[in-house]
């Protein structure tokens, strides 16, 4: 077993210092992905490992009539409590819907959307919502959108050597709100994904729409989404049909994830839409 | 390395390796004997541990993160008043869980009743979801559940022998 060498930043500067003279330095935040996923009795860690969890400025909450933002070391418990009444119902249920309460106990907001090689259930959910993240480096800070952690083929592309220091929310809301997760709340695997579809629906239109699929890889199609704005409430039959055919033929070019699935997904989310 | 971690009340200066899970270092340096982990992968709940109060699954844990924190293990709850009533609510229940489960079940139902004082049946079993067993009827675990928050706040409030 390789012993790695454990540091205990206490602030996100100290963090930063540690990562510019290790940029392969491990940050454990909640843990609970990185020891998840190991089966073995002994945890395998790279050779330098950060725990940030106890980083006081990473654990902060502050709350404006625009937006709810979050330290990213927020435990998901922490979330829950704070999405209660103030987030949509549909997040505070996504939430609620990831691994089980103990794991929520320790598992961080900021680890849900930092996972290397997937993505976990809050990433579609809060780039739906155009939530944005602070990310730290020796570079200095950026506000960055969610996609910023999504590379050109759809796979998850973390900045190396880099933290996510705060995530914030706009507490401005949809009217229509669809999520799915797939898999139930077992550790993430292949064949789990999420689906989220979130538009705003005027008296007579649909405004704002966004759909996003999102596990191994992501799947968004602005076009597609320009292509369903401004359409009619109340379309129906061959309209609304060809918008799900739309989508479900720009997915069959995935290999990532069964395309039945998604097409059946597409197919209820539309049809909620219209009704 | 070494962890200093308070457990049941008493300060530890435990020999840990970075890849040391908190479980294992809990069960080895201090035999605590309540730990029986099987999944190692948070589903089953044999190695729950309060950690600064919180219900956590210890083999989610490398050891290095529970440095300067408070763990209570089933031992430090076993003579306590919360533990004896769902005990009694078990046995009057008929849903009485084997050695294997014993504590995870009981752990899960101490942090249930803290947090929800009279729970609905929804927030039982997603806490009993946590433990996993196939053999006891979630029914008779629901009803022990509902017979242990009655005589938590009969005691509470004092109403006990009225
Ligand atoms: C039994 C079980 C069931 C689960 N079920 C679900 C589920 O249903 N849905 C789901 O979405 N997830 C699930 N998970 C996965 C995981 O627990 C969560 O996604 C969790 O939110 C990860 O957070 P963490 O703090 O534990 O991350 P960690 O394990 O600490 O870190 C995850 C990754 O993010 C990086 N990281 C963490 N914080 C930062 C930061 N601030 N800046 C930069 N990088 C960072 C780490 O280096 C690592 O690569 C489950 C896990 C278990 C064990
Ligand atoms: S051994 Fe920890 S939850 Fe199963
Ligand atoms: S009663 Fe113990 S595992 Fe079912």
């Amino acid at each position: 077993m390789r012993i790695s060498e454990v540091y205990f930043p206490e602030t996100i500067a100290e963090t930063l210092e540690l990562l510019r003279a290790n940029p392969e330095l491990q940050l454990v935040a909640g843990g609970t992905e990185i020891v998840g996923s190991q089966p073995t009795r002994s945890i395998a860690l790279e050779r330098q490992v950060a725990s940030i969890v106890k980083i006081k400025e990473l654990r902060k909450t502050v709350r404006t009539e625009q937006f709810l933002e979050l330290g990213s070391c927020t435990t998901l418990t922490g979330l829950r409590t704070l999405a209660s009444g103030t987030l949509p119902e549909p997040l505070y249920d996504v939430i609620g819907g990831i691994a089980n309460h103990g794991v929520r106990n320790i598992a961080t907001l900021g680890g849900n959307l930092c996972c290397k090689n997937r993505f976990m259930d809050l990433w579609p959910v809060l780039a739906c919502l155009d939530a944005q993240i602070e990310l730290r480096s020796a570079a200095g800070a950026r506000w960055a959108g969610l996609s910023h952690l999504c590379g050109e083929d759809g796979s998850p592309s973390f900045p190396p050597a880099t933290l996510m220091a705060r995530i914030r929310i706009p507490l401005f809301s949809y009217n229509f709100i669809f999520v799915r997760s797939l898999g139930g709340n077992a550790l993430p695997g292949p064949h789990t994904a999420t689906f989220a579809c979130m538009a705003n629906l005027g008296r007579d239109k649909i405004e704002d729409f966004r759909l996003i699929f999102a596990g191994t890889k992501a799947f968004r199609l602005k076009e597609h989404e320009m292509a369903v704005d401004g359409r009619r409430r109340g379309m129906k039959g061959r309209e609304m049909q060809s918008l799900v055919d739309y989508y479900t033929d720009a997915f069959s070019s995935q290999s990532w994830y069964d395309q039945r699935l998604f097409a059946s997904l597409a197919q209820e989310a539309f049809e909620r839409l219209c009704s | 390395m070494i962890v200093d971690i308070n457990v049941n009340g008493e300060m530890r200066h435990l020999q840990a390796r970075s890849g040391d899970r908190l479980v294992d270092v809990l069960r080895d340096r201090l035999s605590i004997a309540s730990l029986l982990p099987d999944c190692l992968s948070g589903r089953c709940g044999r190695c729950f541990v309060f950690l600064d109060g919180r219900l956590v699954q210890s083999c989610l844990l490398p050891a290095f993160k529970a440095k300067g924190a408070r763990v209570v293990t089933f031992e430090g709850i076993a003579d306590s008043p919360e533990v004896a009533e769902i005990e009694e609510a078990l046995r009057q229940a008929g849903a009485l869980p084997c050695p294997f489960c014993r504590t995870a079940k009981i752990m899960a139902i101490v942090d249930l009743l803290e947090r929800h004082p009279l729970p609905d049946e929804k927030a039982a079993m997603e806490q009993l979801d946590m433990v996993s067993c196939a053999c006891t009827d979630p029914i008779s675990l629901i009803k022990a559940i509902g017979l242990a928050a009655d005589a938590r706040s009969k005691r509470k409030f004092n109403r006990a022998n009225k």
